[in-house]
């Protein structure tokens, strides 16, 4: 009965009347299923311009969203929905500059209702109490009929999870374990593609810094508003091509094939991803006291990337490396899809070149 | 709400009163369902949430009735939801009485029946592939706009926070005609097929422009099915004396489901009887439905 943002347009109402099996021949067969996810799709999609006005807003309310999840253990999930609902209310609603108290209240009423959504139980209470501030019960209910009817009740998010098993269909060979790592990555990829900036903000006090993460703030908010489908498309192929690279071509070419996503946008989705991968690749040399965009690491990036595949692949194999080794690897695995990786990630649009 | 002016009441449904209104910027004429869903403590109880927004979803389709919005009031301080959805003129049950009894009775023309059967499949295929049972279909429940010929289905999708009842809220009975008998026998697992029953007495009713089974309590609407299509049996139907409410029936034969409908071509009488069967899991899918002969002459390019 729960929602299940890997397949949001199955409303398993039924359930308490049907066996397990039986729920099975009611769902939508695939084909269908896939057209009436991307037919669905444009009524969840984020304004991104309208996002990057309250995007000071939109930091406070994912950070306390975060807080939850680290806090009070929700799960990521919940937390991802919750943070979507408050992506769409601030990308249809205008939200009065001198209320900067709205962050924490819009990010509980999502909370709460992504809850209810999830059918999780979840105390309001115990995370006021946790966070140390405290709304009562009608503020909040009020906050959740604005945050409905702003959504106009579509509640049922379609995200970039919606559609990560139509893309993984596509990927040769239909190998589960295989299957099974790519999907745990993207979603790795998708969870930070919405909220990795605050991820960095522990980092912030240095200056260059503070420049990267307003560029990564830039890109992320980029990406919130690409279409949910184009970020699951470029979260796979991201995973693959730092997983699975000898299966990459084979795959990026049937993903460019699918007659539903538009080839331009995937393209942007996957420069900008790449972006938001690139200076994640930087906050991580940070620690080594090095600077983003020296020409050593330009030149290293620049030398992984031509080299990536052959090291993921001997990646896969080495059991007994080192934690030093590990990191190393780890650096350089960030390294091999960063800078122009899209080029060689897909080819661009006709009049892009 | 003071957005709408309420017109008239339009009828009683199961879960509220229901008011014909109009926009008052728009001039938009809408339906107004008044819910008895209250906010508690909690806020927007949970299992409202999920039906509501499931409602959002499955409106989508041109077969079934829009939700517009959702509205709230605070009466005495506790917000009270209003489900707006498009208002169409007409349902089925009055579209077929006023083929009975209106200024110019005469039989529904094969073409209407045949595109509202087959609307009404359509629009069931889409509930069922979402994974969602109406469990109430009935002619009253099927909104029908007579200038362009389109059927909708309403009513759809509060099976949880609403719970179907036996008694409307105004004490109302609800109806059993168009219940399934693993229904009736007390099944308490049941599916799709729920609704493919459903389908095939309003098909049999637009033929005869009465209804096929009309019981008046549980057991009567047993012996009703039973007297046309026979006492099932554990052959027809495996499981069936397993049943809850499974008791020693009268035993009657199959009567010929043709001279049930006797102005309806063989094609016809075929769905109808795979609509009818007592097997829930042998009847025909919604989509099954739709590929069914008798559809062969319907221009199916304007669905």
């Amino acid at each position: 009965m729960e929602f299940d943002l890997e397949d949001p347009l199955t409303g398993v109402a039924a359930a308490a009347w049907e066996d397990e099996e039986e729920k099975g021949e009611v769902g939508l067969c695939p084909a269908d299923s896939a057209a009436a996810l991307f037919a669905a799709e444009p009524d969840h999609v984020c304004a991104a311009g309208k996002l990057g006005e309250d995007a000071a807003l939109r930091r406070d309310a994912v950070a306390a969203l975060l807080q939850a999840q680290v806090g009070c253990s929700v799960d990521p999930f919940v937390v991802y929905l919750a943070t979507n609902y408050v992506d769409r209310f601030l990308s249809r609603e205008a939200i009065p500059g001198d209320k900067p108290w709205i962050a924490r209240l819009l990010a509980i009423s999502c909370l709460s209702l992504a809850c209810k959504m999830k059918k999780v139980d979840f105390s309001i209470a115990d995370f006021q109490a946790e966070e140390g501030f405290i709304y009562d019960g009608q503020t909040i209910r009020r906050m959740e009929l604005l945050v409905l009817r702003a959504l106009n009740w579509r509640m049922r998010s379609i995200t970039p999870f919606s559609f990560l098993r139509f893309f993984l269909a596509l990927f040769r060979p239909a190998d589960p374990p295989l299957l099974a790592a790519l999907k745990s990555r993207a979603s790795e990829i998708v969870f930070r593609s919405q909220n990795g900036e605050t991820n960095q903000q522990n980092s912030s006090l240095f200056a260059s810094v503070i420049e990267t993460l307003s560029r990564s703030l830039i890109a992320e908010i980029k990406l919130l508003g690409c279409k949910p489908s184009a970020v699951a498309a470029s979260a796979l192929l991201t995973a693959s091509h730092e997983l699975f690279p000898v299966q990459f071509p084979t795959f990026r070419d049937a993903i460019s094939l699918c007659s539903y996503l538009n080839k331009e946008e995937l393209w942007e989705c996957s420069v900008t991803m790449g972006e938001l991968a690139a200076m994640d690749g930087c906050d991580g040399a940070l620690a080594a006291s090095s600077c983003c965009d020296t020409p050593v690491t330009v030149l290293r990036r620049y030398h992984h990337r031509n080299c990536s595949s052959s090291e993921s692949e001997s990646t896969a194999f080495a059991g007994g490396a080192t934690a030093a080794a590990d990191r190393d690897l780890k650096k350089r695995r960030i390294g091999g899809v960063t800078g122009e990786y899209c080029s060689v990630f897909l080819r661009p649009p006709a009049d892009k070149i | 709400m003071e957005k709408y002016e309420k017109l008239e009441k339009v009828g009683e449904g199961t879960y509220g009163k229901v008011y014909k209104a109009k926009d008052k910027t728009t001039g938009q004429l809408v339906a107004l369902k008044k819910t008895r869903l209250e906010m508690d403590e909690e806020g927007i109880p949970p299992t409202a949430l999920r039906e509501i927004s499931l409602l959002q979803m499955l409106s989508k389709s041109i077969y079934v009735v829009r939700l517009l919005c959702v509205e709230h009031v605070d009466k005495n301080g506790k917000p009270m939801l209003y489900l707006v959805f498009e208002y169409l003129d007409t349902d089925l049950k009055k579209f077929i009485d006023s083929h009975r009894k209106g200024p110019n009775p005469g039989p529904l023309p094969t073409q209407v029946i045949q595109s509202f059967l087959y609307q009404l499949c359509k629009g069931v295929a889409h509930c069922h592939s979402h994974g969602v049972l109406h469990r109430d279909l009935k002619p009253q429940n099927l909104l029908v706009d007579k200038q362009k010929g389109i059927l909708k289905i309403a009513d759809l999708g509060l099976g949880r926070a609403f719970t179907i009842p036996l008694k409307s809220y105004t004490h109302e009975i609800v109806t059993l005609w168009y219940r399934a008998p693993e229904v009736l026998l007390g099944a308490t697992h049941y599916s799709t097929g729920v609704d493919m029953w459903s389908v095939g007495c309003i098909f049999a009713e637009m033929v005869r422009r009465q209804a096929l089974f009309p019981g008046d309590s549980e057991l009567q609407q047993l012996l009703h099915i039973f007297r046309l299509l026979g006492t099932p049996t554990e052959e027809q139907w495996p499981g069936v004396s397993c049943l809850r409410d499974w008791h020693e029936f009268p035993q009657w034969k199959p009567q010929n489901m043709a001279r049930a409908v006797p102005t309806l071509d063989p094609d016809g009488v075929d769905l109808l009887s795979k609509m009818l069967q007592y097997d829930p899991a042998g009847r025909i899918s919604a989509k099954a439905a739709m590929d069914h002969p008798y559809f062969d002459s319907l221009d199916k390019s304007q669905f």
